[in-house]
């Protein structure tokens, strides 16, 4: 009998299409590219903006100005110009105006459609309310009369500085200072939009929030600003879902995400990251770097950040939660998966300041092809955090022999009361496991996405329904070549 | 002197003064601010002499059968030591007058390692003494070489050489000593070759007196098959560094690392240890335990680097601290870099103080809240010293260690 079977490596699988791949051709307003303080004075005037937020916006720059980009993480890119950006892009039927989804230029529609996110049909079958941003300015809110009922905010920033410009200028640049780095300098002085949440007191908000953010237009840098305050004893959970069209240039992404707990307040903060990875050779793909951070100011307040990373060429992020008030709780759980020419440098911060404050750290890391990531994270407990707590665990699963995964934790204890665990470890998919499984007649593409899906499970409990089910096909999809 | 080994320190030296020393903005020095060194040793820091004598005698190590190289502030003291016969074991000082290529050769133990920071090249341009030990092949030293390097103060650059032939065996003690009340800097910079096959049990000593600053390096090269195991003990000094990289460079190599450092008062102390995994079927263990007590602050950083094709490395790191005191302070971080996919690497750190079940379990039966704190601090940090087959050197350390310690009364009763 000849030998008919092929064998198939996991590896073989690795190199799948990006498959949200597709530019819509929609003619949008852009400004030409270039940085300078007309430029943030245009983007400032076209949105209204009052005289404070010119200011501050004009500040930031003037800082960015002084600041030097940073070299530090375990990536390697072609450095960005930063004159070469348009830092303004609206798609034109903005300017009308659209009261409703019936008003939305029925491309965008398709857009969302090819994506998998039929909004109308989001409305009534999933209950969840899209602030849908098409580039750079917000194109359609659902569900608001419904959130205004318990009075919840859910709105465009922009919308949020008109409307409610008091607490954007209470809120705004107090997690992230307008200087705190590099990339947040440059989304303070030029941010052009992105989601303001605000739960009042005591309210829970009654349905998930969720956003969409699409690059579209071409050499425009997505610089997006999130702000989220939930107020005593309320809780909120938002959604941050991403995919973008295929195509050569590098593309910026530096958005500041902010999030704000009072007394008791939770906060959960899922994010799933599919933008263009680029191409096998490394060409193309969108620079993700971003800065987020949660300041759980309140006691007994508790911030959930969950995430999947598939997409992005570069993603460079550690959401971090700095626990201030007594007894307030942080917790990240992460999924990166790098392939191709991929990087990753993401991980977290937990910075203890109040007692009896914990924190649990659950990173999982899936390299494979010539995709490098590295997990850097940071617990820091100070002197005051009496009786601080830290879980720290991070894996890595590697897929190929050209593939690498690292680890860098900084621990920083400066009390004796802390109790502090870290463990890591890095393998590869078990032979004995993959055995296994096909000797029970499952193929090797399937027992490869079990296993990974297994080794991702702890953090896909986490996410809210909807998204878990969305990540698992995402891994599938990305794994299909790649893992599974 | 011969052209090319001046020729070396030239080149050293220049690095020096080029870089000068590590500043905190250096990611490797982070956590570790040696500006201070300048300020307590004056301009000339790297050639402030000692000025007073002391004795070795009193550093001998208890019930220790040995031979010994002694070398006191920096010069190698031959009536106070006692050679081995079958063993080439030379003072550098010499060997600058008589054998300046091996010399050479040794400084730059490989490519341009001697100038990697500031410390290193300064050492390099300047170290004036220290022991080479060649182990021929296929032999095994019959009693351990103890180095015992003592100062009273002022700076003193050591260099130490140690080769050991295909299939030999060695055991090594280095051992930095002082007794007195000056301030000073030692650095100490030590290169390891292990051939095929070959063994070494290396124990590194840091119990400089309480004002001393030290910087140490140890470089470890691993060929085919060779072992390893290395206990670096600090607890003197009061700024004081070891840099352990080890680099497995042929398959089947192994190597174990156990440290421990007891820091008290306002002691600094930092380790850092990098495993370099460069070829397939190589095994490293390393296990670091701190016990931190008064305001002292103690770093480690431990990476382990596995290369393309580094196929089958198995690697596991620990690293457990113990704060004892309220104004302790640790900075740990322990970091993989992987390149390859068939590999097994754990890493595991944990920071905290007694376990409170523990001490109550221990009370329960009868001990007072003292004793059962300074059992489990015993316990804790034992863990580590019980791994040193020499037994004399083993109770040398742990009398150093918990003498430190203000509430371990009865050690003797804990030692049996």
């Amino acid at each position: 009998m000849s030998e008919v079977k092929q064998e198939r490596k996991p590896e073989e699988f690795t190199n799948r299409d990006y498959q949200a791949g597709f530019i819509t051709d929609i003619d949008t307003d852009t400004l030409p590219p270039g940085l300078n303080e007309d430029v943030i004075r245009h983007i400032s005037a076209k949105k209204d903006e009052p005289e404070w937020l010119l200011n501050w916006r004009l500040e930031a720059f003037r800082h960015w100005q002084t600041m030097t980009e940073p070299h530090w993480p375990n990536v390697t890119y072609t450095p960005t110009d930063y004159q070469s950006i348009s830092y303004y892009s609206a798609p034109k039927s903005q300017a009308d105006g659209p009261k409703s989804l019936d008003e939305v230029d029925p491309k965008l529609l398709e857009t969302y459609a090819k994506l998998g996110i039929p909004l109308r049909e989001q409305e009534f079958l999933a209950g969840v309310a899209v602030d849908a941003v098409f580039d750079s300015v917000s194109v359609a809110t659902t569900f608001k009369g419904k959130l205004k009922d318990v009075g919840v905010i859910f709105c465009p920033i922009s919308e949020a500085v008109r409307d409610y410009p008091e607490l954007v200028q209470q809120y705004l640049g107090t997690v992230v200072p307008t200087g705190d780095n590099f990339f947040a300098a440059l989304n303070s002085a030029v941010f052009t939009d992105g989601s303001f949440v605000f739960i009042p007191k005591g309210v829970r908000c009654p349905m998930e929030l969720s956003t969409y953010f699409r690059i579209n237009a071409l050499n425009t840098g997505q610089f997006e600003r999130t702000l989220i305050i939930a107020e005593e004893g309320s809780y909120v959970s938002y959604l941050e879902g991403c995919t973008a069209p295929q195509r050569d240039e590098n593309q910026l992404h530096a958005a500041v995400v902010e999030l704000v707990a009072l007394d008791d307040a939770q906060i959960k903060y899922s994010t799933v990251q599919n933008w263009y990875p680029g191409d096998e050779n490394g060409l193309g793909g969108i620079y993700n770097f971003v800065t987020k951070r949660a300041d759980c100011r309140g006691a007994r307040s508790k911030v959930s950040w969950t995430q999947v990373e598939t997409g992005s060429a570069i993603t460079w992020k550690y959401p971090s939660c700095v626990l201030r008030g007594d007894d307030s709780v942080g917790e990240f759980y992460s999924v990166a998966l790098t392939k191709m020419r991929q990087q990753a440098d993401t991980g977290t911060k937990m910075i203890h300041i109040g007692k009896n404050t914990r924190s649990t750290i659950v990173s999982k890391g899936i390299a494979a092809g010539f995709g490098n990531q590295s997990y850097r994270g940071l617990v820091r407990i100070a002197k005051s955090a009496e009786g601080a707590r830290n879980y720290t665990q991070c894996d890595s699963l590697l897929i190929g022999d050209k593939c690498g995964a690292h680890t860098f934790p900084y621990v920083e204890v400066k009390n004796p009361s802390a109790t502090m665990e870290h463990e890591a470890t890095t393998s590869k998919i078990g032979e004995d496991q993959l055995f296994y499984c096909q000797s029970r007649g499952i193929s090797e593409e399937d027992a490869v996405n079990m296993i990974v899906n297994g080794f991702c499970k702890d953090v896909f409990n986490e996410l809210p329904m909807e998204f878990a089910v969305e990540a698992n096909r995402l891994m599938e999809v990305s794994l299909e070549g790649a893992v599974g | 002197m011969s052209a090319s080994l001046q020729h070396i320190r030239d080149e050293a030296w220049q690095a020096f003064e080029a870089r000068g020393l590590p500043t905190t903005r250096d990611e490797d020095w982070k956590y570790t601010d040696i500006s201070r060194i300048q300020a307590l040793l004056g301009d000339q820091w790297w050639q402030s002499a000692a000025t007073e004598p002391c004795d070795a005698a009193s550093f001998v190590i208890a019930k220790l059968d040995a031979y010994r190289v002694v070398i006191v502030n920096g010069h190698f003291d031959a009536q106070a030591s006692d050679l081995p016969a079958s063993v080439s074991v030379k003072s550098l000082a010499a060997m600058i007058q008589d054998e300046p290529e091996q010399v050479s050769e040794l400084i730059t133990y490989r490519d341009d390692a001697f100038l990697s920071n500031g410390i290193v090249a300064a050492n390099s341009a300047l170290a004036s003494d220290g022991a080479c030990i060649c182990v021929p092949d296929n032999t095994r030293l019959d009693k351990p070489i103890h180095i015992l390097n003592v100062n009273s103060g002022g700076t003193t650059h050591l260099r130490t050489g140690i080769h050991i032939g295909k299939q030999a065996q060695a055991e090594i003690i280095e051992h930095f000593a002082g007794n007195h009340n000056n301030s000073g800097l030692t650095t100490a910079v030590t290169a390891i070759r292990l051939l095929e096959g070959a063994r070494i049990e290396h124990y590194r000593l840091q119990m400089e007196a309480p004002k001393q600053c030290h910087l140490g390096r140890v470089e470890i090269t691993q060929q085919r098959d060779s072992s390893c195991t290395l206990h670096a003990t600090e607890i003197g000094g009061m700024i004081s560094r070891a840099d352990v990289v080890v680099r497995l460079q042929q398959a089947g190599a192994s190597c174990t690392l156990n440290g421990l450092f007891v820091a008290a008062n306002r002691q600094h102390i930092d380790h850092h240890t990098r495993i370099d995994h460069n070829a397939p079927h190589c095994t490293s263990r390393e296990n670091y335990r701190a016990v931190l007590d008064g305001r002292s602050h103690g770093v480690f950083n431990g990476k382990i680097v596995v290369a393309e094709g580094a196929i089958k490395t198995d690697s596991a790191q620990n690293n457990a601290n113990l704060l004892l005191s309220q104004h302790a302070e640790i900075d740990t971080k322990p970091e993989l870099e992987i390149y390859n996919d068939d590999v097994k690497c754990a890493h595991g750190v944990t920071v905290g103080q007694l376990d409170q079940n523990q001490l109550f379990y221990l009370k329960s039966r009868g001990l007072s809240d003292d004793e059962a704190r300074q059992m489990l601090t015993f316990a804790f940090a034992d863990e580590v010293l019980a791994k040193m087959s020499n037994q004399a050197v083993r109770r040398y350390v742990e009398h150093a260690a918990f003498a430190k310690l203000p509430n371990i009364s009865d050690l003797e009763g804990m030692l049996g």
